[in-house]
């Protein structure tokens, strides 16, 4: 391979994988913009959401599409869960709290998941066959067409969702209004409540259409759910398109970075850039400040 | 009385959030050793004219002197110790804290004892909390709070919490003491008491400048009186003038 | 008269500890609970410092295992690849390790809420990714071996029950340092920040540099933990400095109750010693741990200590309702 196709593939691999860290910002995104709360619990929903796959398809032996569709309703419960049993009685405390107490629900979850399914790595069989497709010289893997398109249509999903349902609408008006919001007759519990499934639904897909490529484990979701959390910061928290951008950008940097410089501080570039963006620009690339949200 | 040295002066002074203009070109002056008042209808300003002065937040445009130096875009402890302090509308209070410790904290600029003097308990620091405490316990007696001295500043009684905001400022001695809406909340025997408190305080040397929207009390104890709205400069004048202006009367009619 | 009552609040508590310190080796007779004895003092060092920073001050650290670990490794590398002594390392640690915290500390101290704890995080995580590849210096995840013990003029720290008295002293000198800084002028303005930063900075207290200052000392005392652990188990792998531990020491900071540096020691103690004592659920560590942490979080969010005294005063009832509600 020439160093242009070298680096073609390296971007192809970038783009692969920030797709990933951008659903699971998404998932930071939806549960910040109707709580300000960041979830440090969000990468243990990707976690699950590949692991509950594993075990549809191997002990239930459901189809992949099925068990798919079984993870992501039983993550979002998870989360719907989460919120009423450990957010919603808290919902007035200091920050710190809110912190500890979604840090304690990762190391929770990840405890349980280190019981239930072993500490082992599992695979999930790719959605449709492992032949590269030749691109340029360079290649591409089915699953990352997958996961291109994937996060693609769940944006343009939630895009449509906020924009044009009444519910998307109201959580919108709940989050930026609260009080107003309250006052015209929008429940903002129930709005926090579809907020936490939505964001465990986005990330168990990130988790689902991701283990092809990196296999399901129960320790994945520190690290990857900081990832996603950094696409958020870069685009802007609050930023839906931003969130894209903000993902397709580190997964690209980290891939060419691993490639070209060394594959060992591949994660140190991503915290390297989430603490710029924190020092010298926390509103993100695309955000415009508290008024310009979504 | 009306020295006119003074003591506080801006200078076409403008804030703009996005399109709204808070501030437009607001020039005026509070002059050394008088209760001054800003008053204006609601949104008019006012407290982002206290924002702007004592460097919470910054202005779009325009000049702020203090004492005759440009105290424009200082940090707001930089601004404190030149002497300029103020309290707070919504009280900010050190909840937490105990009453004495609030004054205590209002001191910290007359005092200097830091990490490692502090952390080896050096003899000066110690003479110097000795006299921290007696100072701060003369101000609590100067607004009557004594017995209060040694319960959390949470669970004093409303009035009694805004009393210690503005004694936690005095502990400051400040040349300008400004107090942002004191009688927000109070009763009437309480505004009175606080009238003759800040009536004290002048007569103590100190400049107060109050926004206030108890006009029995602005023209109760007020030299001179400054009216905005929509944050430019209506008016100015001796309480008895402000009465009778016809734009003022507009300004607070309209607003009805 | 009111001197000898306002020194015996002051130093009373202190004295009894140094007491119990002193002599709890006579109950602790086998070594290896005298191993989690100083495993206890060297977290209590650091759940005391992040006290200052969280507990007083109000500002969240994610990343004080970096601390940990790079005061350790400082003079872990200095003495393992220098052939320094321990002693020589000590302070090149502390100054070492302030250094960094300062430089990270002035703009990380400027973000609030959310976005300071993730700061934190990032730098501890940057810290740890660099632990683990700088293998010519740390030796990689495999390890730095070849650490030197502690000895002074001579004196060789070469047993457990020394080296217990060892980080005894440490613990005592950063107790009696925490407990005068939080009584002074300092420690009112860094609890003046807690409680409102607007308010404090119109008082002229510099809000940005007091943050800063309290966010290198907590660093500091991390470092001198991390100097004692180093030099104690004479051997570093980074695993021991990574996010997990981080949270568990914000865990003993929240546990213990924030805002008071007897709760620090109390959360180290009782974290530090619960999987020994839960080591039938050794599997279920971690679990055990997260779910603590949400419990405690919803039914005692100022922590087990002030959570006791709460309980203790309720059942005491309303004989001393006026005594509780003022402490």
């Amino acid at each position: 391979m020439s160093l242009d196709q070298q680096i073609l593939q390296y971007l192809i691999t970038g783009v692969t994988v920030g797709s990933i860290y951008a659903l699971i910002g998404m998932g930071f995104n939806i549960i910040y913009n109707s709580t300000e709360i960041i979830n440090f619990a969000q990468g243990e929903f990707v976690m699950l959401g590949g692991l509950f796959t594993v075990t549809g398809m191997r002990v239930l032996h459901l189809p992949l599409p099925f068990a798919a569709l079984m993870a992501v309703m039983a993550v979002a419960l998870i989360a719907i869960l989460f919120d009423v049993v450990a957010i919603r009685p808290l919902k007035d405390a200091s920050s710190i709290t809110l912190i500890i107490i979604t840090i304690g629900a990762s190391i929770f979850l990840r405890g349980i998941a280190s019981i239930l399914w072993g500490k082992e790595p599992y695979p999930i069989p790719a959605f449709s066959g492992e032949d590269p497709i030749p691109f340029f010289g360079a290649v591409i893997q089915p699953q990352s067409l997958w996961v291109m398109g994937i996060t693609f249509l769940i944006v343009l999903g939630l895009r449509q969702f906020f924009n044009r349902t009444i519910i998307g609408k109201a959580m919108l008006a709940s989050a930026f209004q609260p009080k107003a919001a309250r006052l015209v007759g929008i429940d903002t519990r129930s709005m926090t409540l579809i907020s936490f499934g939505l964001s465990g639904f986005v990330g168990a897909a990130a988790g689902i259409v991701i283990a092809p490529i990196s296999m399901a484990q129960y320790d994945i979701g520190i690290m990857i759910g900081l990832k996603g959390f950094c696409a958020a910061i870069i685009g802007g928290l609050g930023n839906f398109w931003g969130v894209v951008l903000g993902g397709v950008a580190l997964g690209v940097l980290e891939s060419l970075g691993a490639g070209l410089i060394s594959s060992g501080y591949k994660d140190a570039i991503a915290f390297g850039i989430l603490l710029i963006m924190l020092f010298f620009r926390p509103q993100g690339i695309l955000g415009k400040g508290k008024g310009d949200r979504v | 009385m009306m020295d006119a040295v003074p003591l506080l002066r801006t200078e076409n002074l403008s804030r703009h959030f996005g399109g709204v203009k808070a501030l437009s070109e607001l020039t005026f002056t509070v002059r050394k050793g008088l209760i001054q008042a800003v008053i204006g209808p609601n949104g008019a300003g006012k407290t982002t004219l206290f924002n702007v002065i004592s460097g919470v937040f910054p202005q779009t445009s325009g000049k702020v002197f203090f004492q005759e130096q440009e105290i424009t875009g200082l940090p707001t402890h930089a601004i404190a110790r030149r002497g300029l302090t103020r309290t707070f509308q919504n009280l900010r209070l050190f909840s937490e804290m105990t009453v004495l410790e609030n004054i205590m904290v209002g001191m910290h600029l007359q005092s200097r004892g830091g990490f490692l003097a502090s952390a080896f308990r050096l003899p000066w620091v110690l003479r110097e909390e000795k006299r921290i405490r007696e100072e701060s316990l003369g101000w609590l007696d100067f607004v009557e709070m004594t017995q209060y001295a040694n319960i959390p500043a949470a669970s004093l009684p409303f009035g009694k919490q805004r009393i210690l905001e503005l004694a936690r400022g005095l502990a400051l001695k400040p040349s300008l003491l400004m107090l942002d809406e004191p009688a927000a909340g109070l009763n009437i025997r309480e505004t009175e008491e606080l009238a003759a408190l800040i009536l004290r305080i002048r007569d103590n040397g100190i400049t107060v400048l109050l926004v206030e929207h108890d006009m029995d009390l602005v023209m109760g104890i007020s030299d001179h009186v400054t009216v905005v709205d929509q944050g430019k400069k209506l008016a100015d004048g001796d309480p008895e003038t402000i009465r009778n202006d016809e734009r003022v009367l507009k300004a607070y009619l309209g607003e009805e | 008269m009111k001197r000898t009552s306002l020194t015996r609040t002051r130093y009373g508590g202190f004295a009894v500890f140094a007491l119990f310190l002193l002599l709890l080796p006579l109950a602790v007779t086998n070594d290896y609970y005298l191993n989690v004895l100083i495993f206890i003092g060297i977290h209590s060092i650091i759940a005391m410092g992040l006290d200052l920073l969280m507990g007083y001050t109000g500002q969240i650290s994610l990343g004080h295992a970096a601390f940990f670990g790079l005061g350790g490794y400082i003079s872990g590398i200095l003495s393992a690849k220098g052939g320094w002594t321990a002693l020589a390392g000590l302070p090149l640690a502390i100054l070492g390790v302030g250094l960094i915290a300062w430089v990270i500390g002035v703009p990380t101290l400027k973000l609030h809420g959310h976005y300071l704890a993730m700061a934190t995080l990032g730098f501890g995580m940057i810290v740890f990714i660099f632990f683990n590849e700088l293998v010519p210096l740390t030796g990689g995840p495999s390890g730095l071996t070849g650490i030197e013990g502690v000895s002074v003029l001579g004196f060789a720290f070469d047993s457990d029950l020394k080296y217990y008295y060892l980080v005894a002293s440490a613990l005592l000198l950063a107790l009696l340092l925490s407990i005068n800084i939080v009584r002074s002028r300092v420690g009112r303005a860094l609890r003046a920040i807690h409680g409102s930063e607007v308010a404090s900075s119109v008082l002229g207290v510099n809000v940005a540099r007091f943050k800063v200052a309290i966010f290198v000392l907590s660093a500091v005392y991390a470092a001198l933990a991390g100097w004692l652990y180093a030099h104690y188990i004479t051997f570093l792998s980074p695993s021991s400095f990574g996010f997990l531990f981080s949270v568990k020491l914000v865990t003993m900071v929240v546990i213990g109750s924030l805002g008071s540096i007897w709760g620090g020691i109390f959360g180290a103690a009782l974290l530090t010693s619960l999987p020994e004592f839960l080591f039938v659920f050794e599997k279920y560590e971690t679990t055990v741990f997260g779910l603590i942490l949400i419990l405690v979080m919803i039914f005692m969010p100022k922590g087990l200590l002030r959570g006791i005294e709460d309980l203790v005063l309720r059942i005491l009832g309303p004989r001393v309702k006026g005594e509780g509600s003022k402490g």
